[in-house]
């Protein structure tokens, strides 16, 4: 058998071994911080729920009480932010790949301004909704909050579903299309049923974003205290309430805080973990 | 040489289903088809052979218009289905692909059931009462030989058949509009060779009732299937005649070269 064990050979194997090391000392850096944030949060956020974070609202200061109106608020901008983002960030998306090819230049304008938009710093946005919808109407509430979360999801939304649209083979729309059946009633039936699990994935990524998301609350739904009466009013939401109660001198503020960030990290994991999983299940399918 | 013979005075009385005339194709700025003139004759196979590159994909995919989808795209001259040009503005889309049908390299269903697959295309065109509806889709999946294969899981996902059965049901949604043409583009070279006989062997039952024109990388499936064949090279129709004649005895000397494998 023929042995390699020159000078040349030796070397490629130490300098193999070395990059080896590098790598994996940067990933296991890496995954340190992540894994002693992630046990912290969920050793003290465990021991900190309680059935009252469910049942009651925030208390005042120094008194024990729950984070019911903070996660109902959270639940409704939430909800609201997908309704407004994802609906217009499909039909843009769909718009990028499937009927702006004859305007080149436009086309790739829009998707650098999308991607710009995509790593705007969240803050950013907030402070263009408070000019917006906040002082114009003259109060915070609980809408300005869900429009800010919109503007969250909607590039999030556009990049997944133009990308997940352009992975369709060509083969499948001139299939459809030599049928003699139009553009948009290929689009929105074949296109859309082959691209569903990475549109859904998208959308569900964007949720899990703006479920964490503190800095375009604090200049439009602020915060709340007790139940917010309708959306109109400043409204109460689990990462603003952390926010300001990890800020805090009291013992049990810290707890419900700790208890809130267990909440919402628990929640974004498990929704990013299942919209992968999804995709990936659905990959596999269309693929065998 | 009886078949030869038998095919060759067939061809003088053979009607001309599709007939090109000074056909130009451009694909930005490159010229692709250069004055092509074609006469394919009525329900009968005629195949288009060639090297990659000699633009018959191109000038099958002129036959429905497909291109258009695309930016950048020309085609001039004329194209002459039933003697009325298809390049026409006004010639509609829609009625010109209800008519000509097409098959490509790699059966891709949509994602929908084996019913729905071959349902899409008449929901679109006809508002059918069920039980019609049924028996066209029926129909068409017997002409695509594969109703027994397929008849007790007609609701099941069209993704979980074999390649070939693919091919036959997309072949399937073709020919469930009724069209009068059916263009395939190298509609076996995904294919094992047992798939493959079977959809040669379809296309065989499908000649009398259907233009067939195939786009084929393989000369002996030409030689096999088709009664007519056209050799293009470089953008250009160099022959076109009785298939049995094109192989036998080609009239041009770059016809010959190819057929006999000096080069391609």
């Amino acid at each position: 058998m023929l042995r390699a064990t020159g000078f040349f050979y030796q070397r490629r194997r130490a300098v193999d071994l070395f990059a080896k090391v590098l790598g994996i000392a940067a990933t296991v850096f890496g995954l340190f911080w992540l894994a002693w944030i992630l046990l912290v949060t969920l050793n003290n956020g465990i021991h900190a729920l309680a059935p009252a974070i469910f049942t009651q609202s925030t208390p005042p200061p120094g008194g024990e009480g729950g984070l019911a109106n903070a996660l109902f608020g959270s639940l409704e901008m939430s909800i609201l932010g997908v309704l407004i983002g994802a609906p217009l960030g499909i039909a843009a998306g769909t718009y990028l790949a499937e009927f702006a090819e004859r305007h080149h230049t436009w086309r790739e304008s829009v998707r650098f301004v999308n991607d710009i938009l995509l790593s705007a710093p969240s803050i950013v946005l907030g402070l263009f909704v408070y000019t917006l919808a906040v002082r114009s109407v003259g109060h915070f509430s609980g809408w300005s909050g869900g429009v800010a979360l919109g503007l969250i999801v909607l590039p999030v939304v556009v990049r997944t579903t133009d990308e997940t649209l352009r992975l369709v083979p060509n083969v499948m729309r001139e299939a459809a299309l030599s049928l003699g059946i139009p553009r948009w009633k290929v689009t929105v039936q074949v296109l859309y049923r082959a691209a569903a699990p990475g549109i859904l994935t998208g959308v569900l990524l964007g949720l899990a974003r703006i479920s964490g998301e503190t800095a375009p609350l604090l200049f439009t739904s602020l915060n709340n205290q007790y139940w917010a009466s309708s959306l109109n009013a400043p409204t109460a939401s689990v990462p603003v309430v952390v926010f300001q109660f990890a800020m805090s001198p009291y013992e049990s503020w810290h707890a419900l805080a700790w208890a809130g960030a267990f909440i919402v990290t628990v929640f974004v994991l498990l929704l990013s973990v299942g919209a992968r999983a999804y995709l990936l299940r659905n990959r596999i399918e269309g693929a065998g | 040489m009886d078949d030869t013979t038998r095919e060759a005075a067939l061809m003088d009385v053979a009607r001309t289903k599709i007939s090109v005339r000074g056909l130009d194709f451009y694909y930005r700025g490159y010229h692709a088809l250069k004055n092509v003139n074609l006469d394919i004759p009525e329900r009968t196979i005629t195949s288009v052979i060639g090297p990659s590159g000699c633009g018959k994909s191109t000038l099958l995919r002129v036959f429905n218009r497909i291109y258009s989808a695309y930016a950048g795209l020309v085609a001039t001259g004329q194209v002459l289905l039933d003697g009325e040009n298809i390049l026409d503005y006004h010639y509609s889309l829609n009625r010109l692909r209800t008519r000509v049908g097409m098959v490509f390299q790699k059966g891709v269903p949509f994602p929908l059931s084996i019913y729905e697959n071959v349902a899409y295309g008449l929901r679109h065109h006809f508002k059918l009462p069920r039980v019609q509806l049924d028996e066209r889709i029926e129909h068409a999946l017997h002409e695509a030989a594969l109703w027994s294969e397929v008849k007790d899981k007609l609701h099941t996902s069209a993704l979980s058949l074999s390649g070939g059965q693919q091919q036959r049901l997309c072949i399937a949604r073709a020919v469930a509009l009724r069209p009068q043409v059916l263009l395939l583009d190298e509609p076996t070279s995904a294919l094992d060779p047992i798939a493959t006989g079977r959809i040669e062997q379809l296309l065989n039952d499908l000649r009398n009732d259907y233009t067939i024109v195939i786009v084929t990388h393989n000369m002996q499936q030409a030689a096999r299937i088709s009664s007519y064949t056209a050799y293009m090279f470089l953008g250009e129709m160099i022959e076109f005649g009785v298939t049995a004649d094109l192989f036998t005895r080609p009239q041009r000397r770059q016809t010959e070269d190819y057929i006999t494998g000096r080069f391609g």
